[in-house]
């Protein structure tokens, strides 16, 4: 053919590689299936679960969710795709979100994506070099009274200033949360 | 719901992701129309604020609707406006065009010029399988395709992949749409988005005349439409039949006929006599048979006639009556019936009793009816394994048989063997086969495109089917040439013959023509 089309026929994973997800991981998942009418209801709780242990969903990780659920691959690549949180591809291990809404862009929100991308040295949808960070911007992170505000994967930074974001990214344990998070969606072993 | 009815009653309502063989998903907003509410103060009915839409609505007693509003063609301009602002207006090179919903709504309710300035989204084409090819580009997102396969085939390989206006479709990549009914998500494109790879650059389909036919691939015997023009057969596509196949059909049947148009059909009648070999024109061959079978009637030869399954009902009608009425003792003798493979039920792993679409395993079209014929006819009848016995025996020494399968090999070693014992062979058929070599009057036939009758199907349905494409040069149809030969004159009209045998057979009164869907329907 004299146009280019992406061939869909040929797998983009290698079919004799090992399955990513361990049978420790395959019981917590088996864990949910009781809550449900259906296995496909565990989809979600699945996928966060895979998330949390390999920082994406991988084509790999879906056709193993996929066999587990008794469902379609396609139906996995359908929801992956649809949530923005899923990721189907290689990222940092934290993400950076930064609010570019109108309240947090009035306070200075954009000076403080400024100062992000020039310490971290990366652009949005982008992975920084050492692997840490991920960075993207979001509509709104319902923290309006507190802008500008930036969230690193869980933990919210109110009204951030430039001249704050080295600091913030600097420190190591800039994720953790000051209550304890719920570890039902935890991969074993974390 | 209020859509279907309004189609029904002959309106032209817009709609694109409305089927009505699918789950209503109600997201192309294109048949929003505007409904009486009881208002929540007085109790009276009042033209609500907001557009409801009506695929979603059922019908009520006493329900007041209204599409001709300026609301309502405000909406359908708005659509037509969002569907088109990433479109690619490449009609010229789209296999859709001329038959395209795009284009005839955009003709209705669109601009005429374009009021988005920005670039364009641009999306790759997509191979999604091995019969279809995906332009992003043209989608609307009606999601049709995507509950096809979820819905009726059961394979669940389409998906949206992203969401909003990013959104695609595609599937997991490595499993590609690969089921026995994906030509169906090509016809239920409302636009050029999916194309048939085996169609595609083809021809315009403007140029296309359309014959409505019944598919000879299974026993179940679909409705189905051939495309066709100046005397090519372009593609197959089914036609609406509610106690049949619904909206659609397989693959196989949808791709199957291809062997018609290979070029090695066997074209003149051939007469052999003593190791000679004459070519008679088609105006002799009346003469040449009746004066073969009156000899073998003076002689009191026993006789068989074996009607194929390809034969349609008319046409195995004047061949046995016509035998019969020379030769009364004369063996009627179901020919050789093609089985392949497995039922397959679907949507994939259902039950056949709750199956939307069934791929039978008998690959001829006409069993029960050959079978019907020969149980109504009386008289002796035969299976064909004792044929080819009572032939060794010498109980028979000549014989009718009739092929017209797209399987080149259906000729048993027995039953070649066999054939070469008999005093007289007339033999019918498509391709050269051992059975043609060693006759001694051979018929060309036309394959079903190319002729008229009727076929009954698993469920003894009589589906007439009409004549679509000449067959090659010097081919005559079956019918006209029995027609002749069992005495009559002029021109072969399978409806005539069908009344005439209805006259000998009730069974033949009832035919079921399939209802045409309303037609503004898509």
């Amino acid at each position: 053919m004299s146009w280019k089309a992406y061939d869909r026929n040929q797998p983009v994973m290698d079919p004799q590689a090992p399955p990513v997800l361990t049978e420790a991981v395959r019981e917590k998942i088996r864990s949910f299936f009781p809550r449900y009418e259906t296995k496909r209801a565990v989809l979600l709780p699945a996928l966060h679960i895979v998330q949390e242990l390999l920082g994406y969903v991988s084509y790999q990780a879906m056709k193993e969710i996929a066999d587990l659920l008794e469902i379609h691959a396609s139906d996995v690549l359908d929801v992956v795709s649809f949530y923005t949180h899923f990721a189907n591809h290689p990222k940092g291990r934290k993400t950076v979100m930064v609010c570019r809404s109108l309240s947090c862009e009035l306070m200075g929100g954009k000076a403080v994506l400024e100062a992000v991308k020039n310490t971290l040295q990366i652009q949005e949808h982008g992975t920084s070099t050492d692997g840490q960070y991920f960075l993207v911007t979001e509509e709104c992170l319902a923290e309006c009274d507190h802008a500008p505000c930036l969230k690193i994967n869980e933990r919210t930074y109110h009204q951030v200033k430039a001249t704050d974001v080295s600091r913030i990214l600097a420190d190591e344990k800039n994720a953790e949360l000051s209550i304890a998070r719920s570890s039902l969606f935890d991969p074993p072993g974390h | 719901m209020v859509l279907q009815a309004a189609l029904e009653a002959g309106m032209d309502i817009p709609h694109y992701c409305y089927h009505p063989s699918l789950s209503v998903v109600a997201s192309c907003r294109l048949c929003l129309m505007e409904m009486k509410v009881p208002d929540p103060k007085s109790g009276e009915l009042v033209w609500m604020p907001k557009l409801v839409p009506s695929c979603q609505t059922p019908v009520k007693e006493g329900m007041e609707v209204r599409f001709n509003s300026p609301a309502v063609q405000q909406n359908q301009q708005q659509c037509m406006e969002y569907f088109l602002l990433n479109h690619p207006l490449d009609c010229p090179v789209c296999d859709q065009a001329g038959e395209c919903y795009l284009q005839d709504y955009s003709y209705r309710f669109g601009q005429p010029t374009s009021r988005m300035v920005e670039e364009k989204l641009k999306n790759p084409k997509k191979d999604v399988g091995p019969r279809t090819l995906l332009y992003q580009d043209r989608c609307v997102m009606c999601s049709r395709c995507v509950r096809f396969t979820d819905e009726i085939a059961g394979t669940h390989e389409l998906t949206v992949v992203n969401r909003g206006n990013r959104a695609e479709i595609d599937v997991f990549p490595g499993l590609p749409l690969n089921n026995p009914l994906q030509g169906n998500v090509v016809d239920l494109c409302p636009v050029g988005s999916l194309l048939d790879k085996d169609f595609l650059f083809k021809q315009r389909v403007w140029l296309l005349r359309e014959t409505k036919s019944i598919c000879p691939g299974c026993s179940t015997g679909c409705a189905i439409r051939i495309d066709h023009n100046e005397g090519v057969i372009y593609r197959l596509k089914p036609r609406f039949s509610p106690k049949v196949n619904d909206y659609w059909m397989c693959d196989e049947g949808r791709f199957g006929w291809k062997y018609l148009q290979d070029g090695d059909r066997l074209t003149r009648p051939v007469v052999r006599r003593g190791g000679e070999v004459f070519y008679p024109r088609w105006e002799d061959i009346p003469e040449i048979i009746n004066y073969r079978l009156r000899k073998l009637a003076e002689q009191q030869t026993p006789t068989a006639v074996v009607l194929s399954p390809m034969l349609a009902c008319e046409e195995a009608w004047l061949i046995a009556s016509y035998v019969r009425a020379l030769l009364p003792q004369a063996v009627l003798v179901a020919s050789w019936l093609p089985v392949q493979g497995a039922e397959q039920n679907f949507p994939v792993g259902s039950p056949a009793e709750k199956a939307r679409f069934t791929i039978r395993p008998e690959k001829c079209p006409n069993r029960r009816g050959v079978e019907l014929l020969i149980n109504k006819l009386g008289g002796a009848s035969s299976t064909l394994e004792d044929l080819i016995k009572q032939v060794k025996e010498k109980k028979i020494k000549a014989a009718w048989i009739t092929g017209g399968y797209s399987q080149r090999d259906w000729v048993s070693k027995e039953l070649a063997a066999a054939a070469k014992e008999l005093e007289l062979l007339v033999m019918q058929d498509l391709y050269a086969n051992a059975l043609t070599d060693n006759s001694h009057v051979l018929l060309p036939s036309c394959c079903w495109a190319e002729r008229e009758g009727s076929f009954v199907n698993q469920a003894g349905l009589i589906q007439p089917f009409e004549r679509a494409v000449d067959g090659p040069e010097g081919t005559r149809r079956d019918g006209q040439y029995l027609y002749e030969i069992a005495g009559y004159s002029g021109l072969y009209r399978a409806e005539k013959v069908r009344e005439r045998m209805a006259e000998q057979l009730a069974e033949f009164r009832d035919i079921y023509v399939a209802p045409d869907p309303p037609e503004h329907q898509h």
